[in-house]
């Protein structure tokens, strides 16, 4: 059972930041509870104050406004993976999306839920890593555009301070020619390693790379080395040059032994899945272009 | 704008409305178990997980466990109690008998309503979708070959229906 808990239902973004500001740390924001009601049932977090943010109007918006896919915080997981326009700007954050959790949590989880949570173990900041997405916050003092690298910061930890409210992310589409694939492996429908990889190819030759893990350490992280040095290599190059990076993941991802696999068997599945998410995305790469954007992931 | 302990809800619940004053902290689950002594939606893991307390909420499948009752304000509610019309069983509910799409029964309830939430968006489910929606429901008897069996044979039962 929950303890006891009051309500605040603001329906404008002023008044969300008003309250944050005078309630400090007696709120905590509510954007569908999938994840905050299960750490307040264990008393992991306790709150006086739920601030329900999505009655504020259009704060569940997704739009393609010329430049960026932009996703409301309150946007459901369901509502991103059964979207037109993510499909058609940003298939492969689509195609993540749908892997999330089951059905219900789906129904009931939020995107901006999710990344001000900022559990290791979730699939949407990895794979929006790989688009480079910002996030655009909110409070009294006014806006701010973060991107989601400098927001992202530790396990359960990010940059939102305690009186902001993010109101969306900002997704730029993959550069022209990327095509992208995001894998995962699961226990209970919580990710224990999830890998976004997407590559421009040219002549067989990889033009250009994006690839993140996440869920092995306390954030996901860009690869930026290995791109570096898989670039203007072939596939099977790309996967020597990956199998000789252990150390490097190591001190990047910052794995640790837990029920989920010991630090070895992490590192080994990182690349199993960094090599396989690889093929999918040159076999994507290589597609003749169709009308059919599921397809092209 | 005053925060408030707790929420005026109104909602329809199995075809029924009903109105009242409900604590914020109040489950779904809660709110149907206790208050309106609907026990078929089962407790069980209480973290979205297993699948036991899944329920309708405008036709779509959530866990009931971790959905607070405020939510569900000005929407409609079917739990595995609104599924028979009097005494004649829906398909589902005929189906898992038939197979014996149980065996302690104890997940049946939200195996049954995910099946419903699956057979409302999709009416030919193949054995690969059946998987993918039910994966988020747990059937420790291991009983899931007759449930998806079930499943299938209630989706032609509907279908026919139409």
């Amino acid at each position: 059972m929950l303890g006891s808990l009051q309500l605040l239902q603001p329906t404008t973004i002023d008044e969300a930041c008003g309250a944050l500001h005078e309630l400090g740390d007696r709120a905590k924001i509510y954007a569908g509870g999938a994840e905050l009601l299960l750490l307040m049932r264990h008393r992991l977090v306790t709150t006086e104050v739920l601030v329900n943010i999505k009655n504020i109007a259009g704060i569940n918006r997704l739009a393609w406004d010329g430049t960026f896919l932009r996703a409301g915080a309150c946007a459901t997981h369901h509502a991103l993976e059964s979207s037109p326009v993510v499909w058609e700007r940003a298939p492969l954050f689509a195609d993540a999306e749908s892997q999330v959790a089951n059905v219900r949590v789906r129904n009931q989880g939020t995107l901006g839920g999710n990344l001000c949570f900022n559990d290791p173990h979730s699939d949407p900041g990895t794979v929006l890593l790989v688009f480079e997405a910002s996030v655009r916050l909110a409070s009294r003092r006014g806006e701010r555009r973060l991107k989601l690298d400098d927001f992202l910061l530790d396990i359960y930890t990010t940059a939102l301070e305690p009186d902001e409210l993010l109101l969306e992310v900002q997704i730029p589409p993959l550069p022209a020619r990327m095509h992208g694939s995001y894998l995962r492996l699961h226990r209970y429908q919580r990710p224990t390693l999830g890998v976004a990889a997407a590559l421009k190819m040219n002549s067989g030759n990889i033009e250009q790379s994006r690839l993140a893990i996440g869920c092995v350490g306390p954030r996901p992280q860009r690869l930026v080395e290995i791109e570096s040095k898989v670039k203007g290599t072939t596939l099977t190059d790309a996967e020597k040059i990956i199998a000789g990076q252990k150390t490097y993941l190591r001190e990047l991802l910052r794995p640790v032994d837990d029920l989920l696999g010991s630090v070895d068997y992490k590192l080994y599945m990182s690349c199993v899945l960094l090599k396989e998410a690889l093929h999918q995305a040159a076999q994507k790469s290589d597609l003749p272009l169709t009308d059919s954007p599921a397809l092209r992931i | 704008m005053k925060a408030q302990g707790t929420f005026s809800l109104s909602l329809t619940v199995n075809g029924t409305a009903w109105s009242g004053e409900v604590p914020v902290e109040e489950t779904l689950l809660e709110f149907l178990r206790r208050r309106l002594r609907l026990t078929g939606t089962k407790r069980s893991c209480e973290s979205e997980v297993c699948g036991a307390c899944t329920v309708l909420v405008d036709n779509r499948a959530l866990s009931s466990c971790n959905y607070l009752a405020f939510e569900a304000h000005g929407k409609t509610v079917l739990t595995i109690e609104g599924l028979a019309d009097g005494e004649e069983l829906d398909p589902l509910q005929e189906a898992f008998i038939r197979n014996i799409g149980a065996q302690c029964g104890y997940c049946t309830p939200g195996q049954i309503m995910a099946a419903r939430a699956l057979l409302l968006e999709e009416p030919s489910p193949s054995e690969e979708q059946i998987a993918e929606w039910l994966s988020g429901n747990i059937c420790r008897c291991g009983a899931y070959p007759a449930i998806a069996r079930s499943v299938l044979e209630a989706a032609e039962a509907y279908r026919k229906r139409k």
